[in-house]
């Protein structure tokens, strides 16, 4: 062989030919194996197709300590904000109720008395969230609380003569691969965060969903609210699965604290 | 249609602050079937929505079929559950009386009187045969003050820890308002009212460690053809029964069925519980259930969701979010000491 190829140039080329081509089939199945690790087919679907977000999830920032750039505080740690731009553009009217809401966050924080979060606040607040999801909709159980929120994805509106709901009402829509969410009809009562910024029961919120990797989902949102920001502003944060053994939500109804020492009845108890 | 809940829930509780302050309510703690005068001062701010011109009430049963357990003949998840999802309903009463769930709140004054025993709907005890709870006796004798101390309450567990909007627990969530079951691989999730409770269906997933006490308890189930099969640990304890005031420890475990009927109408939840630190010998609770598909069967209280919006003709129902605690009024002991 070693003959025919000195004999034969040609045989060389085409064995160099080979081989060149053989490392360009291994140096491109490096990359797309590389590829495929942030492939969009590879994360987890429904049987339409749909991106699957089912499973708990959980941000690590520090978001809900303060949703604007702020240093450490004995009640907060360091936290580098999760708002485009920094800064929440309050009114200045608001921006006063939202200074009172700071100094007064050790009472006032609705989150104390074990309140529903709201939205967003429920999706970066430190404690785990289960998303169930089927076609027709996504229901959200939180574990602070164990409220649920439904986001529906069947094509229906929000009702005509709604209320002011704590969670609001959530429609959502599939954009590509990313869930996109309109979230309105909300009350006043909740925060935005333990550090006072808050809105007005005219808040709108549009979320987008979009996986990063199979374990990653990337939480954006705009706030609208024109009784309380002077224009709608963006947040974003990245929520990562839960992958312990046998992770498992655990009801967190701690509004009831303060009386259920006084149950179940006792055999010593007069 | 929530704010109504917590209107109702904030009317119920003047009537338990009421109940605090004044012996002499008494005759106006309220039975959720019918509507109270206080609850009729506090309407809705706005119409419910949903609503129809021509509402109809469904009646109380006075009886309801036994589901055999067997094989699961209707439409299935493609996990392979039964297809039991939607809004569902006990169908015989609430937690006024679990003995005799259409005999009115124990001690309270009726204006009109009871008819003979069998022509209400049978004690949601079904075993032991007598319909009556196998307490000992120290538990009876905690019951029986509960039964005074409701209607005058001189020690804060005299409150029905649902009045403050505590999770009903199990199995009193069953009996309490309408709620939804809903299916995913490896989970049936309820949504009650007040409270939330995760089926997990992957029965090599441990419960959580003992020291962990939960209103819902921790629970891991199966289907055995059309019957969901549950094993309850980690229960609490602390949610009554009903304003009967039957409860079990923190000791009890609980061994569920629901079983459904092929045609998904209704289904029966048969639950045994054992409790050696206040029964003698373990007993069965059984609750009738029906599936709600119409809107204008809406009655406020069990049957409550309405069609949602949107262009398509199939009707589609939808129910608000499930609040109680954020929107129910202060009142008793625990809310007066915030």
């Amino acid at each position: 062989m070693n003959t025919a190829a000195i004999k034969n140039p040609s045989w060389f080329k085409k064995i160099g030919l080979t081989l060149l081509l053989l490392t360009h089939v291994f140096a491109f199945s490096l990359v797309t194996s590389n590829a495929d690790a942030h492939d969009a087919t590879k994360i987890p679907r429904l049987a339409n197709g749909k991106p699957d977000f089912s499973g708990i999830w959980q941000t690590t920032s520090a978001a809900d300590y303060d949703l604007e750039p702020h240093s450490n505080r004995k009640d907060a740690p360091p936290g580098p904000g999760i708002v485009e731009g920094g800064e929440i553009p309050y009114l200045p009217k608001a921006l006063e109720q939202r200074k009172k809401n700071f100094e007064n966050r050790a009472t006032d924080d609705p989150a104390l008395k074990g309140f529903t979060l709201g939205v967003p606040r429920g999706i970066y607040y430190p404690e785990p969230f289960q998303i169930f999801q089927r076609a027709r909709d996504l229901n959200i159980v939180h574990q602070f609380g164990h409220s649920v929120r439904t986001i529906h994805t069947n094509n229906t509106e929000h009702p005509e003569d709604p209320n002011d709901w704590w969670l609001g009402d959530s429609r959502g829509k599939w954009e590509g691969d990313t869930l996109v969410v309109d979230v309105k009809h909300f009350n006043d009562k909740t925060w935005l965060d333990r550090s006072g910024n808050f809105h007005s029961d005219a808040l709108q919120v549009v979320e987008r969903w979009k996986f990063l990797d199979p374990n990653t989902i990337e939480y954006k949102a705009t706030l609208t609210d024109a009784q309380v920001f002077s224009k709608p502003w963006n947040i974003s944060v990245i929520l990562h699965r839960h992958r312990e053994k046998n992770f498992q939500l655990i009801e967190d109804y701690r509004y009831t604290l303060d009386y259920d020492q006084y149950y179940p009845p006792k055999p010593d108890q007069k | 249609m929530d704010s109504n809940l917590g209107k109702r829930q904030h009317a119920f509780s003047n009537l338990m602050l009421s109940a605090l302050m004044s012996a002499s309510l008494v005759s106006v703690a309220a039975d959720e079937n019918t509507t109270s005068p206080a609850q009729e001062k506090k309407p809705a701010a706005k119409p419910v929505e949903t609503a129809p011109p021509a509402q109809t009430r469904r009646p109380r049963e006075k009886s309801f079929p036994t589901i055999a357990s067997g094989e699961w003949t209707g439409p299935k998840l493609s996990d392979g559950q039964p297809d039991v999802s939607g809004f569902w309903s006990n169908t015989i009463g609430n937690h006024g009386n679990l003995t005799d769930p259409q005999g009115g709140v124990i001690g309270e004054a009726r204006r009109t009187p009871l008819g003979p025993r069998d022509q209400r709907a049978p004690s949601r005890v079904s075993d032991p045969a007598d319909g009556q709870f196998p307490f000992q006796p120290w538990a009876l004798a905690k019951v029986k003050e509960f039964q005074v101390g409701f209607h005058n309450p001189t020690y804060p567990g005299h409150v029905e820890p649902n009045a403050r909007c505590a999770p009903g627990g199990v199995p009193k969530s069953l009996y309490w308002h309408g709620y939804d079951i809903l299916q995913y691989p490896g989970y049936v999730v309820f949504v009650f009212d007040n409270g939330s409770r995760i089926i997990h269906l992957d029965e090599s997933k441990p419960h959580l460690p003992e020291k962990l006490k939960l209103w819902n308890g921790d629970s891991r189930g199966h289907w055995e053809g059309n019957t969901l099969v549950v094993d309850v640990s980690n229960h609490n304890g602390k949610a009554l029964f009903g304003r009967s005031g039957e409860f079990i420890s923190e000791n009890a475990t609980i061994k569920e069925k629901y079983i459904f009927a092929n045609d998904r109408s209704r289904y029966n939840y048969v639950g045994t519980f054992t409790d050696p630190t206040v029964y003698t010998r373990p007993f069965t609770i059984t609750i009738p259930a029906i599936k709600y598909t119409r809107a204008e069967e809406t009655d406020g209280w069990n049957l409550e969701a309405r069609w949602a919006k949107h262009a398509g003709k199939t009707q589609i129902l939808e129910h608000d979010e499930r609040i109680c605690h954020e929107n129910n009024g202060g009142f008793g002991i625990g809310s007066a000491q915030r």
